[in-house]
């Protein structure tokens, strides 16, 4: 009895230290993403020079009559990056939060939940479409509107990043406005505010910090994102000079060229370059982030300053009450207006891809031979699958491992949790563009696996790992202690009670993390085009190169040869989104009537 | 149960089943039982009363070691199990759980159905033979008496029955594991006036087998059913005596206020 009473100690200490290892994965994969995309580019700093890097204003590779210090300059990209990045953000954080506010505040109480699920599926639409709306609707608006003929450029590039980054704002505004105190809400009207005057007078300024947190969200994903602003942006390597002048982004110029730079070129480590650059920009960002929310937490009650006296005392007049409100009116129609906007928009990218789309969906199309020949979708269903099972092979262990350990085990609120927590919501600020850097040096060439489903599946599941651990955790922290204590009561140990009490219970939430996971990997695109490969052909197994469906739009659109096909495969990518968002309201339903009985 | 023999290590023999001798516990700062004494008399039901955190469910939960789980938890003093210091360093957490079951306020079955849950803790102690355990199921319901309510719903999910019956499971569930005392947290405080009868009925039956130690909040109740009761006040053992006595003749006049209602 000794030795099974040891042996069982023995398996739980084991058991822990490998949660605790699952829970550790995401600081190591920061740490590396971070170390081998800065190891990578040292080359090209050293060789360029980083003030030369930087603040060069003439980016041309291939003018090899330059030194070298002349011709890789990424000023241009940088400045490009940042004005389509205030562009995202006066549209997308404007709109976001004044949509936000509707919603908390001022929409019909019916169509809460309908439009909370559209900005969902708004959150939801792969950055590819995002593009190839923009190339298809808004830039022929646009082409009329510009004087030089080219819609192309700043403002197109803007609107649609907005557009993406919208849905994040909104949702994390809507959360932070939702937890201010009803109290404050109620005493603005008790002294007689109208609900407009309280809404925007008291609980939007009570919001500041989460509403400042959204749009910083917001930004990163701006500044990362690769796909969408490929499409519209024009991609001249140029300053931009006006809203309709062309423009090229840090994550345009890297996604762009890698095609041709070859391995172990000075060109190719500039991109990489880029790439660190912009991985400088996300960090900022995140470290921002850190501090906003570490002033919250810190900050504390000032003591009372002694009072001023008063210079000259007036004589106290009789006050003249009026009825005024006027702004908070007006500020409430616009955010009515505003989210219908985005309603419209929501329903003409959807529209137009399905008007366009399905009717050239055909089984020929889906299930056809695909090749140089003829093109068809079946290589991205195989593909799919492939990255699909690689992808959630690695993530959904080590995803609930860290689930398990940051829930069961750790202290709540402890450092530890804390540091944990922070490297998740890191990687899960990284740009889909540097994991697919990342996934080249590290998967591709470092493990040598070369450009095959297995590296796109590998560098997917860092990719889907943050929103693992966050759904696990969240279900098993939803898990009542009493059944915790109920089976150690019993004499069951830890392992025990979490393998056969805790986790069956927390099963709707693994499953929502698993579809949560494929809908990310059904529409990825940047992170895949250089790990996995962008050819039309079908992958034999793991090892050999395969694009899935999003990087099957990519090539179609850009080839113009296959246009119906682009539209045909965006109307499939939206049709299985739509999916997957239903089966996740499904779920989340499940959970809470699960939680009611 | 031949594999019982081993988690036997309280030995348990003499007419004392817990021996609590100044008992002092700290959550952090707070001291909540104030070197508490007293000895738990064998096959009766102890009954704990006081007001609202006075610490009767923190001694209770000190005796299976569930406050273990609390951080910042600190205790001096000796708890025995039969003839065994329970906070001693080798004792196995696990098997001094197996020998002392305990039912919480509110009933708490997995979502699992009847037969699993009450499997749940012989199969933690390594039972596998489906015939085994179809024993055990059935003894442990009889016990608890829902044998006859349940027999043909076994394999639906426990969380279909009502309050009462799924607080009798939870006993049964408890003693499948066959204990020598079991704790009980308020166990009735959740249930309507019917399903507490019929557990208050029951821990007389159950007495002849298993040591109770109750919680309870219902002064009524401990004079009905308990043989000793112990009156808690902020964390001290005011009065520890014979039921009848206690509630008859009070010693102190904390008691007698609090039994008389004059507050609480």
């Amino acid at each position: 009895m000794r030795d099974a009473h040891t042996s069982g100690r023995k398996r739980e200490t084991a058991a822990k230290a490998v949660f605790g290892f699952a829970a550790a994965f995401s600081v190591f994969a920061v740490f590396a993403i971070i170390f081998y995309i800065f190891y990578a580019a040292l080359p090209a700093f050293r060789e360029i020079g980083v003030f030369h890097f930087l603040f060069g204003k003439l980016w041309a590779p291939d003018k090899e009559f330059l030194a070298v210090s002349e011709r890789f300059g990424i000023l241009p990209m940088i400045v490009g990056t940042l004005c389509v990045t205030a562009g995202a953000v006066l549209v997308g954080g404007g709109i976001g939060i004044f949509s936000a506010v509707f919603l908390v505040a001022f929409c019909p109480k019916k169509l809460r939940a309908p439009l909370s699920h559209l900005i969902h599926f708004l959150a939801a639409i792969p950055s590819i479409i995002y593009g190839f709306f923009g190339l298809a609707v808004l830039l022929p608006v646009l082409d009329k509107l510009s004087p030089t003929g080219s819609g192309m450029g700043v403002l197109a590039c803007s609107l649609i990043l907005g557009l993406m980054i919208l849905p994040t704002v909104t949702g994390i505004a809507k959360d932070s406005l939702e937890a201010v105190p009803s109290a404050y809400f109620e005493g603005a009207l008790s002294l007689g505010a109208s609900r407009e005057q309280a809404m925007f007078g008291t609980v939007l300024p009570a919001a500041k910090s989460g509403v400042l947190t959204a749009l910083i969200l917001g930004t990163g994903r701006a500044v990362g994102e690769t796909m969408a602003a490929l499409m519209v942006a024009g991609n001249a390597a140029a300053f931009p000079t006006g809203l309709f002048s062309n423009l090229r982004t840090l994550t345009i110029n890297m996604v762009l060229e890698m095609a041709y730079a070859s391995p172990g070129s000075l060109h190719r480590n500039a991109l990489i370059a880029t790439g660190a650059v912009l991985l400088v920009f996300i960090l900022a960002l995140n470290g921002i982030l850190g501090l906003l929310r570490h002033k919250k937490r810190e900050r504390k009650i000032r003591p009372d300053r002694p009072p001023t006296p008063a210079k000259s005392q007036k004589p106290f007049s009789e006050p003249v009450f009026k009825k005024r409100g006027g702004l908070p009116r007006t500020l409430k129609y616009l955010s009515a207006v505003l989210s219908g906007v985005v309603l419209l928009a929501l329903a003409l990218i959807v529209g137009f891809i399905l008007i366009k789309g399905l009717p050239a969906i055909s089984p020929a199309f889906l299930f056809g031979p695909s090749g140089n020949a003829a093109a068809s979708l079946r290589p991205a269903f195989v593909t799919t699958g492939l990255l699909i099972l690689t992808a959630l092979a690695v993530a959904l262990p080590i995803g609930i491992g860290a689930a398990i350990y940051l829930s069961e085990y750790a202290k709540q609120n402890s450092r530890i949790v804390k540091v944990i927590r922070l490297f998740t919501e890191t990687l899960s600020g990284m740009p889909s563009i540097i994991f697919g850097f990342f996934g080249v040096i590290f998967f591709c060439e470092l493990l040598g696996l070369g450009r095959s489903v297995l590296a796109g599946g590998l560098t997917l599941s860092l990719i889907i790992l943050p929103t693992v651990i966050r759904a696990a955790e969240e279900s098993l922290l939803a898990v009542g202690d009493s059944l915790r204590e109920a089976s150690l009561a019993l004499g069951a140990g830890r392992l025990r009670t979490i393998f056969y009490v805790v986790l069956p219970s927390a099963v709707s939430g693994i499953v929502t993390a698993v579809i949560l996971g494929i809908g990310r990997i059904v529409g990825e695109s940047a992170a895949l085009i250089y790990t996995a490969g962008a050819v039309m052909y079908t992958p034999q197994g793991l090892l050999s190169e395969g694009a899935g469906f999003a990087v099957m739009m990519w090539k179609f659109s850009g080839e113009g040869l296959y246009l119906d096909y682009a539209y045909a495969t965006a109307a499939t990518l939206l049709l299985f989104v739509a999916i997957l968002q239903a089966l996740v309201a499904l779920c989340k339903r499940g959970l809470t009537r699960g939680k009611r009985a | 149960m031949k594999r019982q023999n081993g988690w036997d290590m309280f030995a348990f023999e003499g007419e004392t089943a817990v021996t609590i001798e100044s008992l002092d516990l700290y959550y952090g700062s707070f001291h909540a039982l104030k070197n508490i004494c007293m000895a738990m008399p064998k096959h009766a039901v102890t009954a704990l009363i006081g007001p609202s955190g006075c610490g009767k469910s923190t001694l209770l939960k000190t005796l299976n070691r569930l406050n273990d789980l609390i951080d910042g938890c600190r205790i001096t003093g000796s708890v025995r199990i039969g003839a065994r210091d329970i906070y001693a360093k080798e004792v196995d957490v696990s098997a001094l759980r197996k020998n002392v079951g305990m039912v919480f306020q509110k009933p708490n079955p997995f979502p699992m159905s009847v037969f699993d849950n009450i499997a749940y803790g012989p199969r933690t102690f390594g039972v596998r033979k489906k015939a085994e355990l179809s024993g055990l199921v059935e003894n442990s319901l009889k016990a608890a008496n829902l044998w006859a309510e349940l027999k043909d719903r076994l394999h639906k999910s426990a969380l279909s029955l009502s309050g009462g019956q799924q607080q009798r499971l939870c006993i049964a569930r408890a003693l499948a594991v066959q204990p020598k005392i079991l704790l009980m947290d308020e166990p009735t405080s959740a249930l309507d006036p019917i399903s507490t009868g019929k557990i208050e009925e029951l821990c007389g039956e159950l007495k002849e087998a298993v040591t109770i130690v109750m919680v309870t909040h219902n002064m009524q109740q401990a004079a009905r059913i308990s043989d000793k009761t112990g009156f808690f006040l902020l964390g001290d053992l005011v009065e520890f005596g014979d039921t009848g006595e206690l509630f008859a003749s009070p010693k102190q006049e904390a008691t007698m206020n609090y039994i008389s209602g004059r507050f609480g």
